[in-house]
């Protein structure tokens, strides 16, 4: 379970989430909603533990424990995993070595054995065949030269190598076609299960008419300003962010 | 002897040319080599060692490097065995298939070459001081073109005081189908002064991959002074790779100078990661159209090690291609250079000639001096060049981070990511993965 309680972090010395709070159970799925520079994507970096933002108060705890006390590979050990919004790309760093490095070092930090290459090579095979991931994209340099659909493949590849218990998406629509958007979501349902949460991050409701949440948030000027069943998306979509502070036009 | 006048001399200046004299007698060659000997050492004596003011050499203060010359090493009783050649270059490297020649405390070792197998593959090979005793006219054609690059102190001292290495011909339209591994040695708690010549002619369509290791037997305060020349004839070629990691404490002199034909091609690829000064001196000189080089290296540089690679291209005929890459990472106070001169002549229509160096500052201390120098005479040509310097990128670092990876291991992974580019230049992938090994050595991070 994940606790957030009175969050608030500066980045650039501004504040931008101010006295958030959450609750998410395991085995749920949450959507975050709001408008551009409501907080959604600095709250999912202030939960990966990315040292630009600073957090001044507040507590985030996962399972118990202090989230915010661990380095950010510790987290991922932890079972925090973030899909950004903007996948890194690293020339140099074949995706195959990136993935079995990121495994590896996982499985290590939790006492579990790393995997032998063959059993590597099997599992990725597998997974990346449900993503649709052609086995010869994993011997290019991570994300160089991937279209926005296959970073965002990646990512889900990842997510479910990685096996986390708190998945953090954060604008996974974004840069999708309607094809792309299926197999995400695909990938992203195929990883529901009673251990593990979801925290969905999007601006547009389109996504969970695919990844149907069990609560929505909306954020507004870095808190919670409403929280609501799945019909809250399906509202918002209607109504727009008007009241909430900002508009869509107004955003940064 | 009769010896331009140099108004003033340092100590280590002055006891280079009591090494010649004290030596001279004893040098392996016939008397024409003798006199060569005597012209290069005069060349040295006009010159005397390059510092900051002399302009090739404005980062690399080698006579403020030298306070002394030790005496010749000429040790043929060195014990090298199988685990002596692993500690020196590594298991990788040595792993590689190949033929063995080796060269170790200045002598050339012909109980650890494959030079029976050599030949049996057609390749002519000589050690360069038996060689010297009767020289043959590929031989002498080489030393006197080497001796030609007038105010290279480094080749004039070589010429004057080499005292080993090998001499290779291959035959016209001769494939050889393993690499040479030149293996440069020291020795276990030597100070002494090393100078090597290595003469390799390719003729007409021949082509080979020549490696030359340099290791650490574990000498104290070396000097080496390597040069090896490379003549390609028509149509041949030649892949010429080097791994230096010598002793801590050695001052490491290397010249590489080659003569690329029509239509031949010479590829050089350099990892340096070892030596308290390096100077690598890549020299290539277009004689004949259509020819192609590609000068690409890595250097890994920490404490307060210095390397210096200095690369001088001269097209001097048209349509012709060179490409240089060079990625340094620089830890500490260590201090890397990289100085690349490109001469396109007004004949040289249609160069094509590329070069880049890029530097990783891993401390705030260490540093990266470039000079890019393009002295173009010609009007139709594609000349470009760039030098960049950067720390490690903390975006890339956190998105690492967020994967699992603990910090030091995805800062070796972005600082593997980075100078693995220049290892892309490396056509033969067992020399290029046995290269990247000895750089996750260097990065504590051994890949499985």
């Amino acid at each position: 379970m994940l606790e957030i309680k009175n969050l608030h972090a500066k980045v650039d010395g501004r504040e931008i989430l101010n006295g958030l709070d959450l609750t998410l159970p395991a085995g749920e799925v949450h959507a975050i909603m709001g408008p551009n520079g409501s907080g959604k994507s600095t709250l999912s970096y202030v939960l990966a533990g990315n040292e630009d933002y600073e957090v001044t108060e507040g507590s985030i705890t996962w399972n118990g424990e202090d989230l915010l006390d661990m380095e950010p590979d510790e987290r991922a050990a932890a079972g925090v995993f973030l899909a950004f919004q903007y996948p890194m790309e690293i020339p140099g760093v074949a995706t195959m070595t990136f993935l079995r490095s990121a495994v590896n070092a996982v499985r290590k930090a939790r006492g579990e054995e790393e995997f032998s290459t063959p059993d590597f090579l099997r599992t990725v095979k597998e997974k990346a065949k449900q993503l649709q991931i052609d086995i010869e994209m994993l011997r290019r340099p991570l994300n160089v030269g991937f279209s926005g659909g296959e970073k965002k493949r990646n990512e889900i590849l990842q997510m479910s190598l990685l096996e986390p218990g708190l998945c953090i998406l954060d604008e996974t629509d974004s840069g999708l076609d309607i094809d792309a958007l299926r197999i995400v979501s695909d990938g992203v349902n195929a990883l529901r299960s009673p251990e593990r949460s979801m925290l969905v991050i999007t601006h547009y409701q389109r996504l969970l008419n695919y990844i149907v949440p069990d609560r929505v948030h909306v954020l507004s000027q870095g808190r919670v300003a409403r929280s609501g069943g799945p019909e809250l998306a399906l509202e918002l979509e209607k109504s727009g962010y008007a009241e909430y502070g900002q508009d869509e036009a107004s955003a940064a | 002897m009769d010896l331009p006048v140099q108004q003033f001399r340092t100590e280590a200046e002055q006891e280079l040319l009591d090494l010649f004299e004290r030596s001279v007698d004893a040098l392996p060659g016939d008397a024409s080599i003798a006199a060569m000997r005597k012209a290069a050492i005069r060349t040295y004596a006009g010159l005397g060692l390059p510092h900051r003011r002399v302009e090739a050499w404005k980062y690399t203060d080698l006579r403020g490097a030298l306070d002394n010359v030790p005496p010749l090493l000429a040790e043929l009783d060195v014990q090298v065995g199988e685990s002596e050649l692993e500690a020196a270059i590594g298991k990788a490297c040595l792993g590689l298939p190949a033929y063995r020649v080796v060269v170790a405390a200045g002598e050339f070792r012909g109980d650890l070459s494959d030079i029976g197998a050599l030949r049996d593959d057609g390749v002519e090979v000589v050690s360069l001081a038996q060689m010297l005793e009767s020289p043959a006219d590929w031989l002498t054609a080489s030393l006197e073109d080497a001796a030609g690059c007038g105010d290279d102190v480094v080749i004039a001292l070589n010429t004057a005081l080499m005292t080993a290495g090998v001499a290779l011909r291959l035959p016209e339209g001769l494939t050889l189908q393993k690499p040479i591994q030149l293996i440069h040695l020291d020795m276990i708690g030597a100070s002494g002064s090393i100078f090597t010549r290595n003469v390799v002619v390719a003729e007409k369509g021949a082509s080979a991959t020549l490696i030359e290791s340099f290791g650490t037997l574990g000498a104290k305060e070396l000097q080496r002074n390597a040069v090896t020349t490379v003549s390609l004839a028509e149509k041949s070629a030649i892949h010429h790779v080097k791994l230096q990691r010598e002793a801590i404490e050695t001052i490491h002199l290397n010249v590489w100078a080659a003569n690329v034909g029509t239509e031949a091609r010479y590829n050089a690829f350099q990892l340096s990661a070892g030596a308290a000064l390096s100077r690598n001196q890549v020299y290539v000189r277009f004689d004949g159209e259509d020819g192609a080089t590609d000068i690409s290296g890595a250097t890994l540089a920490r404490g307060r090690q210095h390397c210096d690679t200095t690369l001088v291209v001269e097209h001097n005929v048209p349509s012709c291609e060179s490409r240089e890459l060079f990625k340094l990472v620089l830890d500490d106070e260590a201090r890397g250079v990289f100085q690349g001169k490109i001469v396109v002549k007004q004949d040289a229509q249609k160069t094509d000639g590329k070069q880049m160096s890029q530097a990783l500052l891993l401390s705030e201390t260490a540093e990266f001096d470039s000079k890019p120098e393009l002295e173009i005479y010609a009007d139709d040509v594609v000349c470009g060049h760039g030098a960049t310097s950067g720390q490690i990128d903390e975006d890339l670092l956190f998105y690492l981070r967020a994967r699992g990876l603990p910090e030091d291991q995805a800062r070796a992974l972005l600082i593997q990511a980075f100078v693995g580019e220049a290892f892309e230049a490396l056509d033969d992938e067992a020399i290029g993965d046995a290269l990247t090994i000895v750089a996750a050595e260097w990065l504590g991070t051994p890949l499985e």
